[in-house]
């Protein structure tokens, strides 16, 4: 995960390493690979875990991520800090968020010095996040972190989020204390009244605050060993959870602006709609010039946008696009996890890959619907970006029958 | 429970050492629970000695689980009693008594409203208050036995207060006939109250010492006197007034002085007789053979008796006149009073006997007062008794603060197993169980006894959940050590100030840091300030310091246990052999790491301490400085097993001193302890020590589940019948 582009520290400068235990030796049977298996068990019981397709999943997210900018985040042991480290993560993490959930929203913010300070507001626009953790990274990190004072402060935003929506808290936490003003246990409970799910990742031991508030408020708390790790787990909560309590279901507005036809020489057309014009997602900055005819119109309004999904700034309309209500569908419907299976003898290559399958390979794993047998890595991927099983789509009895 | 069977079967006495938190209790309760029920004839009773009134609890409360699995499983009642014993503080009802706040107070205040001859005053006189409770108990109580079932402390009293009667006398009657009993050491270790609550106990049962690891010193201090000048000038003060209710009785009631006279002169054996209420004055132990014997005529008469007591407190308080410490046997003290103030050896032994005698004879109903009078009459009983195994050491002032007189008379005993023998002698099997029981071999020593058992267990655990290591140098390899030499090194109290800054830096919430004294850690905590280490640590955490008292300690507890709770961290610099050291467990976040700066050996200057050695390395061909490993050793493994407590618990031990790393200490060290102490840890600076501890910590923060022990350190009853399991059964079975 080390930025290349970072100029390198000096050997001497950096953190005091082991490279030889990099090479995990166990002959004492418990150490590390008791703890890597744990990890692996940990990746397939979430796998196990998104099956229970009738559950009502939080679609429509209202999530602040809270990073910790206290002193501790300038430690390397994540490269080249802790702060750029997770900084980097969290660009693709946003970026993977509005990927996946097209039509939710997310904040961020800071804590350091005793204090917590916003960001960016609760907002669909994935640029304007990016861009703001693109200048965070010149941020110095100091003093000591508050847990209460930014749980606070996200609550505060959260607070007023219609019903419908799921109530999210990302905490980056990279301290091993917290200084508050108060009884932070009664921001826990004055969460947990508002619904409100944290989940906290920590950067370098458990916490036992962090532990008690994740449980309390229904989240996660994770603990990473390294910088693979991290970005695991920060993917991790891209996907949206299942609905904790009662959540009032209901319809929400929402626009599906046309593409305009990509029109190469873009001189020919004069509709209106496809006029030039300023796209309002840069009009505010300096170095905004005129749009060609390419964007995305708001059906209610008629400004005009350069990427979708977004939140309308004139109208307030959420702007999405066929296609990505049909990707975060994909939540409501996961395909059943691959059954494991210990090495079938008249099934010699996967699948998917075609890879053959060598005796060091145990176990395969088995689609339930189609019989298919694929190796671990293609499991994987067909669970974590295919979404779909290569075998029932391919048959077409049932590909019939799930568009049925 | 294999070794523990063996044990039972063997009707030996054994030892075993078990890591806290693995089902100690449990595995106890249940296997001689079930041995009972098998053999009922071999074994018909469990006293379960523990130290605190919360662990009594926790043992009620194990037990209570079983009994309700016995009644799930076999679908009847069971007909087993258990119950648990403590002090009156801890039982009283009585409406007024029971607000009392002090031991003493209560048992005086009881002993005021129950005694006797107060009963047969209130019989004649209305007026006269007594206890109802008791009185409830005395007519009904008796008769009906409690019925089967577990009582803890709190079920007691509110069968007391259903029935209206008192449950400290119910639980003392009760006794007798009960299956389990739970209470503390001193019931039966300290002969006074021994004699007084478990002498009736049956030969065929087995006695279980919880947390015994410091078993000697308790049989120590319950046989050791110390006399100070106060306490004598009390002593006056009670004379005087038994004086004058002797002379005041004598004018009115002449006749019970006489009565008294001619029961002493039948003897000892018809004295004691009387109501076992009277019995709260304490009694120390007489071999029987002198009970036997008739009060020598020298002390007979009350007056005399008197003016006897008068001389041997002047003799005493003579004796603290010197200026310099002396050392002495009991032999030559009792040569040195008979020449100097004409006493015999005789009627010294009898003193206490004749004290409680009188005591009773004036219908004196607050003995609060007396207790001054009744320890010396304590010392002159034993110091005429034993002669062996026991010194006097007089010194004149502190060692602190040598300016300063303020003599102190030791009566120390030097043989952990004269308090100890009688239990061993007369119960069939005794168990000596704790976490931390390491080196083995050296308990049957100082107590003199064979065991048929000793052993060590180890866990077995899923995950590496102790990270044990020796911190031996700074990061500018300057060794660290608490030796006499180097303790007041600037440079060492930097390291170790550098250290525990570092491990703040990198471990959640709660450190406990301990000391090898309170000096020690007074001098280190200034020299940290003026190096303003203090304030580096309170960047990262909070800082709480345990002292002598022990309301500052508790609050310092309070304030650190919030600290860790909501989330802040804290740092508690605590003394090994202090108060947080022996009862007070950090488990899970209060204590994640425990650091041990230098190696906590005893004080070795003190006399006692050295009287003690001698007397050890004559005896018992102890050499002195096993014996101070041992115990400093001993010291270190509780202070470490304090952040242990169970399987799901994981914490950091550092131990930091370079003596550590030597191979007689590191041997000493509990074998759970040793089985994660790897050679590679054992030699680190500080630098490689905080990130080992990064490192693991991050392991041990993976998310661990139930799942994750099953078949490892958690059976499930399918996996337990498994054949594979069975066969694993057998050969530790047989490799034992």
């Amino acid at each position: 995960m080390a930025d290349e582009d970072e100029t390198k520290e000096y050997r001497w400068e950096s953190g005091y390493e082991k490279t030889w235990e990099a090479i995990k030796e166990d002959d004492d049977g418990l150490l590390e690979s008791n703890v890597a298996d744990l990890v692996a068990r940990a990746k397939r019981k979430r796998a196990a875990l998104k099956d229970t397709g009738a559950i009502q999943l939080g679609m429509m997210r209202h999530l602040f991520v809270v990073v910790d900018a206290s002193a501790c985040m300038f430690l390397q042991d994540l490269k080249p800090t802790r702060f750029l480290c997770v900084l980097k993560l969290l660009e693709v993490f946003v970026h993977e968020f509005f990927d996946l959930n097209p039509i939710s929203q997310l904040g961020i913010l800071t804590t350091k010095m005793k204090r917590s300070e916003q960001i960016t507001v609760l907002a669909g626009n994935q640029k304007k996040h990016i861009e703001a953790l693109q200048q965070l990274k010149d941020l110095s990190c100091e003093g000591e972190p508050s847990l209460q004072n930014s749980l606070e402060r996200a609550m505060n935003g959260l607070k007023n989020m219609p019903a419908y929506s799921s109530r999210e808290i990302l905490v980056l936490f990279g301290s091993l204390t917290t200084c508050d003003p108060g009884d932070i246990q009664k921001t826990i409970k004055s969460l947990k009244d508002n619904n409100i799910r944290v989940s906290i990742i920590g950067l370098a031991a458990e916490v036992r605050i962090c532990q008690e508030i994740a449980k309390k408020t229904g989240g996660t708390y994770n603990v990473l060993i390294d910088d693979h790790h991290l970005k695991e787990l920060i993917l991790n909560q891209v996907q949206p959870p299942a609905v904790a309590g009662s959540m009032e279901a209901s319809l929400v507005k929402m626009g599906f602006p046309g593409a305009s036809p990509i029109v190469n020489d873009g001189t020919s057309d004069s509709s209106a709609d496809h006029a030039p014009a300023y796209c309002l997602c840069h009009i505010e900055s300096e170095t905004s010039s005129l749009m060609g005819p390419n964007g995305y119109n708001c059906p209610q309004c008629g400004s005009r946008y350069c990427e979708l999904p977004v939140e309308c700034k004139q109208c307030g309309l959420t702007l999405v696009s066929a296609p990505h209500l049909a990707r975060s569908y994909h939540h409501l419907f996961p395909i059943k996890p691959f059954i494991e299976r210990a090495q079938v003898r008249e099934t010699t290559h996967c699948f998917a890959c075609a890879k053959l399958f060598v005796e060091a390979e145990t176990n395969v794993y088995e689609c339930e619907n189609c019989n298919q047998i694929v190796c671990l890595d293609c499991d994987l991927f067909i669970r974590e970006t295919l979404h779909t099983c290569p075998g029932c789509a391919s048959d077409p009895v049932t590909a019939q029958m799930k568009t049925n | 429970m294999l070794e523990l069977k063996r044990a039972l079967d063997a009707k030996g006495h054994c030892l075993l050492e078990m890591p806290s938190g693995t089902g100690k209790t449990t595995t106890l309760l249940s296997l001689i629970v079930a041995y009972m029920k098998a053999h009922p004839l071999d074994l018909t009773k469990l006293v379960y000695c523990s130290r605190t009134v919360p662990e009594i609890e926790k043992v009620m409360e194990e037990l209570r689980k079983l009994m309700n699995y016995y009644e799930k499983e076999m679908g009847m009642e069971q007909n087993i009693l258990g119950l648990a014993l403590s002090s009156r503080k801890n039982l009283c009802i009585h409406p007024s008594v029971s607000k009392e706040r002090e031991g003493k107070v209560v048992d005086g205040r009881c002993y005021s409203l129950t005694a006797s001859f107060v009963r047969a005053r209130h019989a004649a006189d209305d007026a006269v208050p007594i206890c109802e409770f008791y009185e409830g108990f005395d007519a009904h109580g008796k008769e009906f036995p409690l019925p089967p079932g577990v009582y803890n402390l709190d079920d007691l009293k509110e069968y007391g207060q259903m029935k209206r009667w008192c449950p400290y006398f119910l639980a003392r009657h009760t006794i007798t006939h009960a299956n389990i009993v739970v209470y503390s050491y001193h019931y039966l270790l300290d002969p006074k109250i021994a004699e007084v609550v478990s002498k009736e106990i049956s030969k065929t049962s087995v006695v279980v010492f919880d947390e015994a690891h410091n078993i000697d010193n308790v049989c120590i201090d319950s046989m050791s006197v110390k006399i100070t000048k106060r306490l004598l000038d009390k002593c006056s003060n009670s004379i005087t007034i038994l004086e004058t209710t002797i002379s005041n009785m004598k004018e009115n009631d002449s006749k019970r002085l006489e009565k008294e006279y001619k029961r002493l002169v039948e003897g000892l054996r018809d004295a004691t007789i009387a109501r076992e209420t009277d019995m709260a004055l304490v009694n120390p132990v007489l071999p029987s053979e002198i009970l036997e014997e008739a009060v020598p005529g020298t002390i007979r008469t009350a007056e005399h008796f008197v003016a006897f007591l008068k001389r041997v407190v002047e003799y005493i308080k003579t004796r603290l006149r010197v200026q310099h410490v002396v050392q002495e046997s009991p032999a030559g003290f009792l040569r040195d009073i008979h020449t100097k103030v004409c006493i015999d050896r005789k009627p010294l032994r009898f003193s206490a006997e004749r004290l409680a005698s009188l005591i009773r004879t004036l219908e004196i109903s607050d003995l609060t007062d007396f207790s001054p009078l009744v320890t010396v009459s304590h010392f002159a009983t034993l110091v005429s008794t034993y002669t062996k195994g026991f010194t006097i050491i007089i010194e004149p002032f502190e060692d602190r603060a040598p300016t300063v007189s303020n003599p102190i008379l030791y009566f120390s005993c030097l043989d952990s197993s004269i308090a100890i023998k009688p239990v061993f002698n007369r119960f069939q099997t005794v168990v000596i169980t704790s976490g931390t029981l390491s080196p083995l071999d050296m308990y049957p020593k100082i107590l003199d006894f064979h065991p048929v058992i000793m052993t060590s267990f180890t866990m077995t655990l899923a995950r590496p959940c102790i990270l044990p290591m020796i911190v031996s140098k700074g990061n500018d390899q300057v060794a660290m050590s608490s030796r006499y030499e180097t303790r007041e090194d600037t440079a060492v109290i930097r390291n170790y100030g550098n250290l525990l800054v570092e491990v703040a830096a990198a471990v959640p919430d709660g450190i406990v840091c301990f000391f090898t004294s309170y000096l020690y850690l007074e001098t280190i905590v200034s020299s940290w300030y003026d190096q303003g280490i203090i304030d580096q640590l309170q960047r990262h955490k909070l800082l709480f310091i345990e002292t002598q008292d022990a309301a500052e300690t508790s609050l310092a507890l309070i304030n650190y246990i919030k600290a860790c709770d909501n989330g802040r961290g804290a740092v508690l610099l605590s003394v090994a052999r202090g108060k947080v050291s022996e009862g007070i467990d950090f488990d899970h976040h209060l204590g994640r790491a425990v650091l041990m700066f230098g190696i906590p050996y005893v004080y070795t200057q003190s006399r006692i301490l050295r009287a003690r050695l001698e007397y050890l390395r004559d005896q018992f061909q102890i050499k002195e400085n096993d014996f101070l490993t041992f115990d400093a050793m001993r010291h270190a493994a509780q202070c470490l097993g304090r952040c242990m407590r169970g399987k799901t618990d994981y914490g950091i031990m550092i131990l930091a001193d370079k003596r550590f790393s030597r191979a007689d200490k590191r041997s000493k060290l509990p074998k759970w302890i040793q089985e994660h102490l790897k050679d590679t840890n054992c030699n680190l600076s500080t630098e490689e020590c905080v990130q080992i501890c990064k490192r693991w910590l991050r392991q041990m923060a993976q998310p661990f589940s139930r799942e994750d022990q099953l078949g490892i350190s958690l059976l499930t009853l399918e996996q337990l019948q498994s054949e594979e399991m069975q066969k694993k059964i057998q050969q530790r079975a047989q490799g034992i």
